[in-house]
């Protein structure tokens, strides 16, 4: 029966919740800001490239003056330019409007600056006397070098496959680092989308005066399961929501986003850290949803309750103060509080676990601690729902609730 | 049976073996006040129980501690022989005081749901559903959203909730409050109903007329304490027995077979004493010369003992 009545509360659950407009709105906003960002950035790309492209072709009149002997006289000549007599010449005809621009080359172009000189033609149309003046300086180099390969190598243009090793076996780098850092971000996706819904959850009974109804129908704990598992599974809906314009702007428009080329076949599984994510994703979760779901039940309007979200919002965020220690000095004394605090331990213990910080003895210890806590959350969140929220105006002080739930019943 | 809270503080209450609820020396604290102070009592498979008191007086406290809402402090609640689960919401009926429902949600999705946690197949909830609606008139409000019905019409649909498991008891907290006439003769039917299906019923009102009508045992509590507890008429003698009234001419002479319980200008009513027939009193007021014009009998209504009992506790109230 109470499997049935599980089925029965997360299908209930899922069901109003994905119904509701407002689910919607807020699933549906973030893909529709992402595809508008997406489409001004590829517009402003594609913009930006003919916008380069242009003033590559431009054709305008210039002459330059060359301390440094390293400008190709015949390129130049080529690009349709001409050496000025001196820069104070080269200069006054720009003033004049005799031409559009003069180039000073240095005595030492690596070291000191290409002065350009030319005619304003707007803020964005005169970058491109500079590309211009970096262009001849970057050709005639090629030309002085005479070897394409060696012009390459000289621009810096080098492919490099690095190979680290760990205790004898081959490292598995960044490809290895982000399978298992994708449970912190579904972590926070669904903490933070869903929090607020996890904090409702059981207010709503307490506001619509349902609580008594409902604690005589159904278990509490089958009924808070049921609430947990319907808000993780419109969590996963939102997610999918979310992620299908990044997957389809990366399938189809990476060129024109800019997007980096990721070679997902190169992505690295570690069995133990993917285990290990998955278990702190799994116990920080239930930590989280049981101290909601018992604010829920203890505050009488959600108004009161909002209070105690964004403190819960803060230690999600917290950890990442000391970001750059948890990265590189994973010993460090704070580093350690953060990983064993309850309320820290899940977000700081997936970003060690993805960058294999955390030893064996951590792991079992964070995760069992997670469980733990999350467990005795998630029965005081039970206890102060059945008893507290029967108080439907009032505000229960956890003592009493608790008090109250632990009396001894002697018709037992 | 007649108990008052004198005799009941003893205990001497006994568990009957046709007993359905049992609940046995009840305490309940709130801090340090006692809200019920050991009450015990019965209800009976297949009866009809008014659980009767006036507002404060620990009803509503009683019924969530025998559910299990309330943790009580001591003594024993149990219906069919053990404290309730929600695992034994299938065999129950419960209409809260505090009305309320899932307010955003249509009328049949949170019906069927309810159905569906006591135990009935989608289909056969659905199929309950509609038949309920049509006859409480509200079979074109299936698919609105419960906040847009009016107050009666949620009571309505939360009374169906409760019965559509058929219960084997059923709990009502005030189930008339709120409905006008129409309505509550409706519900009434409904519960009558329920009844001839074999339910037990404890009910929690103030409407006297309706446990005449339907109850066939009560008990008023009082400061957490049975005032009385038996059948309707053994708690209509306990308070008074049969009244004689009369409308008369002149002096009423004092008597050791009669006390006057009321005299206004030409009208008496008259308390037998040691159980004197009535005829006896008659004849000897015409003995003393008194002229009766008019002369009749009957007990006191449960309104009227609910006055008695709680007029004092409703006037201190009003006079805070």
């Amino acid at each position: 029966m109470s499997r049935h009545n599980l089925r029965t509360v997360v299908e209930f659950e899922v069901r109003r919740t994905i119904t509701k407009k407002r689910f919607w709105i807020a699933t549906l906003i973030v893909p529709v800001v992402i595809a508008v960002v997406f489409g001004l950035v590829t517009l402003s790309s594609s913009e930006t490239n003919s916008s380069i492209e242009a003033q590559k072709k431009a054709t305008f009149s210039f002459t330059y003056t060359d301390a440094s002997g390293i400008v190709n006289g015949a390129l130049v000549k080529k690009l349709g330019g001409s050496e000025a007599p001196s820069v104070a010449a080269g200069v006054a005809e720009v003033k004049s409007g005799r031409i559009d621009a003069f180039f000073e080359y240095p005595a030492n172009p690596s070291r000191g600056t290409v002065k350009v000189y030319g005619k304003d033609v707007g803020v964005f149309n005169n970058g491109r006397y500079s590309s211009v003046a970096t262009m001849i300086l970057q050709l005639s180099a090629d030309a002085k070098i005479a070897s394409p390969e060696l012009a390459a190598l000289a621009r810096g243009t080098v492919k490099v496959e690095s190979s680290t090793y760990k205790d004898g076996a081959k490292s598995s780098g960044i490809q290895g680092l982000i399978p298992p850092l994708v449970y912190l971000l579904i972590f926070y996706i669904v903490i933070v989308l869903l929090g607020n819904q996890m904090l409702n959850s059981t207010l709503e009974e307490k506001e619509n005066r349902v609580t008594e109804m409902i604690l005589t129908t159904v278990d509490p704990n089958t009924l808070i399961t049921g609430k947990i598992l319907s808000l993780f599974m419109a969590g996963l809906l939102q997610m999918a929501v979310f992620l299908s314009p990044v997957v389809v702007g990366y399938l189809f428009f990476r060129t024109s986003l800019n997007l980096p080329n990721l070679d997902l076949s190169s992505l690295t599984f570690n069995p133990e850290r993917m285990v290990v994510g998955a278990l702190v994703l799994f116990g920080g979760f239930t930590l989280f949803t049981g101290t909601l779901v018992a604010i829920g039940a203890v505050m009488p309007t959600a108004k009161e309750a909002g209070g105690f979200f964004g403190a819960m919002m803060g230690l999600l965020i917290v950890p990442f103060y000391a970001s750059s220690l948890i990265v590189s000095h994973p010993s460090a004394l704070i580093v350690k509080v953060f990983t064993f605090f309850p309320y820290t331990a899940p977000v700081t213990g997936m970003i060690r676990n993805g960058f294999g910080s955390l030893s064996v003895l951590e792991e079992i210890v964070l995760i069992g601690e997670l469980m733990i806590c999350g467990y005795v959350v998630l029965r005081v969140a039970v206890q102060l729902f059945r008893f507290g929220s029967i108080e439907y105006a009032k505000k229960v002080p956890i003592r009493t609730a608790l008090g109250l739930s632990t009396s001894r019943r002697t018709n037992e | 049976m007649l108990c008052n809270s004198r005799n009941m503080g003893n205990g001497v209450a006994q568990a009957r073996p046709e007993s359905l609820v049992h609940i046995q020396d009840f305490t309940m604290m709130f801090g340090s006040h006692a809200v019920i102070d050991g009450l015990s009592f019965d209800i009976n498979r297949g009866e009809t129980f008014g659980f009767l008191g006036s507002n404060g007086s620990g009803k509503t406290t009683t019924i969530r501690a025998l559910l299990g809402i309330y943790q009580p402090t001591g003594g024993t609640l149990h219906i069919n022989g053990r404290p309730f689960s929600p695992e034994d919401g299938r065999q129950l009926g419960y209409l809260p005081e505090e009305r309320g429902l899932y307010k955003k949600e249509s009328v049949m999705d949170v019906m069927v749901y309810f159905g569906r946690l006591k135990g009935l197949s989608r289909q056969a909830a659905r199929s309950w559903s509609t038949s309920f609606l049509e006859r409480t008139d509200l079979e074109d409000k299936a698919t609105v959203r419960l906040d847009k019905l009016s107050s009666g019409e949620q009571q309505k649909v939360q009374l169906g909730v409760t019965i559509m498991n058929n219960p084997e008891l059923l709990i009502l907290d005030e189930p008339t409050k709120g409905f006008d006439p129409v309505n509550r003769r409706l519900l009434m039917d409904i519960i009558e109903d329920q009844k001839k299906a074999g339910a037990t019923v404890m009910m929690v009102t103030h409407q006297m007329e309706e446990v005449e009508r339907l109850c066939d045992r009560v008990l008023l509590l009082k400061n957490g304490r049975a005032e009385a507890y038996g059948s309707v008429t053994e708690v209509q003698d306990h308070y008074g027995g049969t009244t004689i009234r009369i409308r008369y001419a002149g002096a009423i002479p004092a008597s050791p077979l009669y006390r006057v319980s009321l005299r206004e200008r030409n009208y008496a009513e008259l308390k037998s004493a040691n159980t004197t027939d009535e005829s006896v009193i008659l004849k000897a007021l015409v003995e003393a010369g008194v002229q009766i014009w008019e002369f009749s009998t009957g007990k006191l209504s449960l309104d009227e003992i609910f006055l008695k009992v709680y007029g004092d506790e409703s006037r201190s109230d009003h006079s805070r």
